[in-house]
């Protein structure tokens, strides 16, 4: 019953202060969400809004990227149009190279990593910086983000300070996280300055507008673009929204379910290349398209990429983003990779416990968890169903369908509180590992009922 | 067939039931509204890491700036003169100019921007800056930030901001709400991350 997912998160819990840490600290993030939108009486309306905003714009998606496509290009932007990864690269590669782009400044963008486009770049001798600290971080210790919006929250202070000693000439020993921050705040400047171009993801495209909107607390985005005259700016197509009325909704919405802020401090809205430059936007598809088709699990398309569900999660705080087979982690994360490639990624539809918190939490109220919960339905037809869950619940069938058998076995069950520990923890016993296991009540449900012990 | 017509048409096959848009107006109603405007707006700015001023009758504009930042030597501003509620003052602070530089990377170094805002948001401390000088580097590049915006411009909540900004010629806009900040390392907040280290909101 072993999974990917279950033995890479053995190995994180090995680290036992750093697994704690992990799981509180993501925790009181979730509670500074819980915290800032008790303060809005109207937060359910506002998450029911943005789910609605979402249905309409990803049923309409035609419509509306034509007319994102119209405005953006009246106000002197020039789009492309990516059907797949490959294609995205190549167009950034290409202009990149028209220009003779050398030095190139990012800002995070998840369908950058999405689409291995770091990689890509640097193969072409371009070199590639990534602008947020904790990115820059990751690209320095050549890793990967374990986590959407807090990409290395499974980094501690002191490999920071190492690594800085060695790549930006820290002191050794300070590992203060204002002193790091600063150092790199210094030493990204001049490669703000240096660099030829500069490029973004978007969290918003405005369709009655054709602007990009880019939230971020660091103000990378806007460093990066503010320096260079040449920006690229590129979004899965699901990104778009109606109008500015709809910006409303969701900016009010983002950083609250993502880190328990009001807003993110920067909200920046890109409409017109500047003045002698030029402005590219690349609609990205990748696999989006065909997710419209599937009626269970289309809403995975109104995901506003906030981490929230991360953030809740009891799975993904105690066994790390690293745990996971796809680059998302976390109940976003598991059914994107399903939707991506089921034969590949099924491992990690068991690192869920069907608590239904992410669900709860979710801005645009997508069925997180009802989606996983379907995947673990279809897994047979994969051919990857676990042998000893469905030898088990082939068992449970004969129980539940044969009452006499249920009722004894129910009756026997307290025996099981007196086995000797390793009889229940033990290699044979899959429920037993890294779980403790319930003690089986004296009487059942069934004998209190019938001893009238039941109140009313 | 362009890649273009091919997404298209994909997502003119795959798109099963078709939503109708939301009324947005319900939303718009039900969004919190604020007695105090300027109490809510300063409190809120706090909680961003930055603060708001309210000028006082009598007050000289240049004297509370220059007495925010004392330190400041190397001062940009974008505002030549304001309308406040108690008449016209001129900005000056020996400020230059942005657009003055041969190159943005020449603002690397400034040491406070002063910029006017359009409009705050009661709810979260935002404060809208149409881009208004062809260097928007400005905005983002200085060490602290000065943002003069009227007392009047206070709006309760995000829905009744956005119909009101504009990018105006240059394209561009932003609300900023707040100094830089991150939590990168560790989850410890710091401020300055890459942007503006320190922001004064003065209710002008």
């Amino acid at each position: 019953m072993s999974t990917k997912h279950s033995e890479a998160a053995e190995r994180f819990q090995k680290n036992k202060s750093l697994a704690a840490w992990h799981d509180e600290t993501l925790w009181m993030v979730r509670a500074k969400r819980d915290k800032i939108s008790r303060q809005l009486p109207e937060w359910e309306e506002l998450r029911q809004m943005a789910h609605d905003i979402k249905m309409y714009s990803n049923s309409h998606l035609d419509e509306l990227l034509t007319e994102f496509e119209r405005n953006a290009t009246a106000n002197g932007a020039v789009v492309h149009w990516a059907k797949d990864a490959e294609e995205y690269c190549r167009i950034v590669h290409g202009i990149l190279n028209d220009h003779g782009v050398h030095h190139f400044i990012k800002s995070k963008s998840m369908l950058a990593e999405e689409c291995g486009l770091n990689d890509y770049l640097e193969e072409k001798g371009i070199e590639v910086v990534e602008s947020d600290l904790g990115e820059r971080i990751l690209q320095l210790m050549h890793k990967k983000p374990s986590h959407i919006v807090l990409p290395a929250i499974h980094i501690k202070k002191e490999e920071i300070g190492e690594l800085f000693v060695r790549e930006m000439g820290t002191e050794p020993g300070n590992n203060d996280q204002t002193y790091l921050t600063h150092a790199a705040r210094k030493n990204l400047r001049h490669k703000f300055i240096e660099a030829e171009a500069a490029m973004t993801g978007a969290n918003f495209a405005v369709a009655s507008t054709g602007e990009c909107v880019v939230c971020t607390n660091e103000g990378n985005a806007d460093m990066g673009t503010s320096q260079p005259k040449l920006q690229i700016t590129a979004f899965g197509l699901e990104k778009i929204v109606p109008d500015r009325e709809a910006l409303g909704v969701f900016t009010r919405l983002l950083a609250r379910s993502g880190t328990g802020q009001p807003i993110t401090t920067y909200t920046s809205h890109y409409r017109k290349p500047r003045p002698g430059g030029e402005l590219h936007i690349i609609i990205v598809d990748n696999g989006r398209s065909e997710i419209l088709a599937d009626r269970d699990h289309v809403q995975t398309l109104n995901c506003l990429r906030c981490g929230a569900c991360m953030n809740t999660c009891p799975v993904y705080r105690r066994s790390g983003g690293y745990s996971y087979t796809y680059f998302i982690p976390g109940p976003i994360g598991i059914n994107l990779g399903m939707l991506k490639a089921p034969e590949v990624y099924y491992d990690n539809v068991s690192a869920c416990s069907l608590c239904h918190s992410c669900q709860n939490v979710c801005p645009a109220k997508v069925d997180l968890a009802d989606q996983i919960y379907n995947w673990r339905q279809r897994l047979q037809q994969y051919g990857v169903a676990s042998k000893s869950k469905k030898f088990m619940s082939d068992g449970m069938k004969q129980l539940m369908e044969h009452p006499a058998l249920f009722n004894a076995a129910l009756g026997v069950a307290p025996l099981a509180n007196h086995l000797p520990r390793f009889m229940m923890y033990n290699g044979l016993n899959d429920w037993g590992k890294e779980h403790d296991m319930p003690r089986f009540a004296q009487e059942s449900f069934n004998e209190m009922w019938k001893k009238n012990k039941i109140q009313k | 067939m362009s890649s273009r017509e091919m997404i298209l048409a994909n997502i003119r096959k795959n798109t099963q039931t078709k939503y109708e848009k939301p009324d947005y107006r319900s939303i718009e109603e039900h969004a919190i509204r604020y007695p105090d405007l300027i109490g809510q707006f300063t409190e809120v700015m706090k909680q961003m890491g930055g603060q708001a001023v309210l000028l006082q009758e009598g007050d000289d504009l240049n004297a509370l700036i220059r007495s925010l930042y004392p330190e400041a030597k190397r001062i940009a501003s974008t505002v030549a003169e304001v309308d406040t509620a108690f008449g016209k003052q001129t900005v000056d602070c020996g400020a230059f100019h942005p657009d003055t530089v041969a190159a943005p990377g020449d603002l690397d170094g400034t040491d406070l921007a002063i910029v006017q805002g359009r409009l705050g948001v009661c709810e979260n401390g935002a404060v809208w800056i149409e881009q208004e000088v062809e260097q928007r580097a400005v905005y983002f590049i200085a060490e602290a930030l000065v943002i003069l915006l009227d007392r009047k411009a206070l709006k309760n909540n995000m829905h009744e901001a956005y119909p009101l900004i504009e990018t105006g010629k240059y394209g561009f806009g932003v609300f900023i709400s707040g100094p830089s900040k991150t939590a990168d390392i560790e989850q410890a907040l710091v401020m300055g991350a890459h942007g503006a280290r320190s922001v004064t909101v003065v209710l002008v």
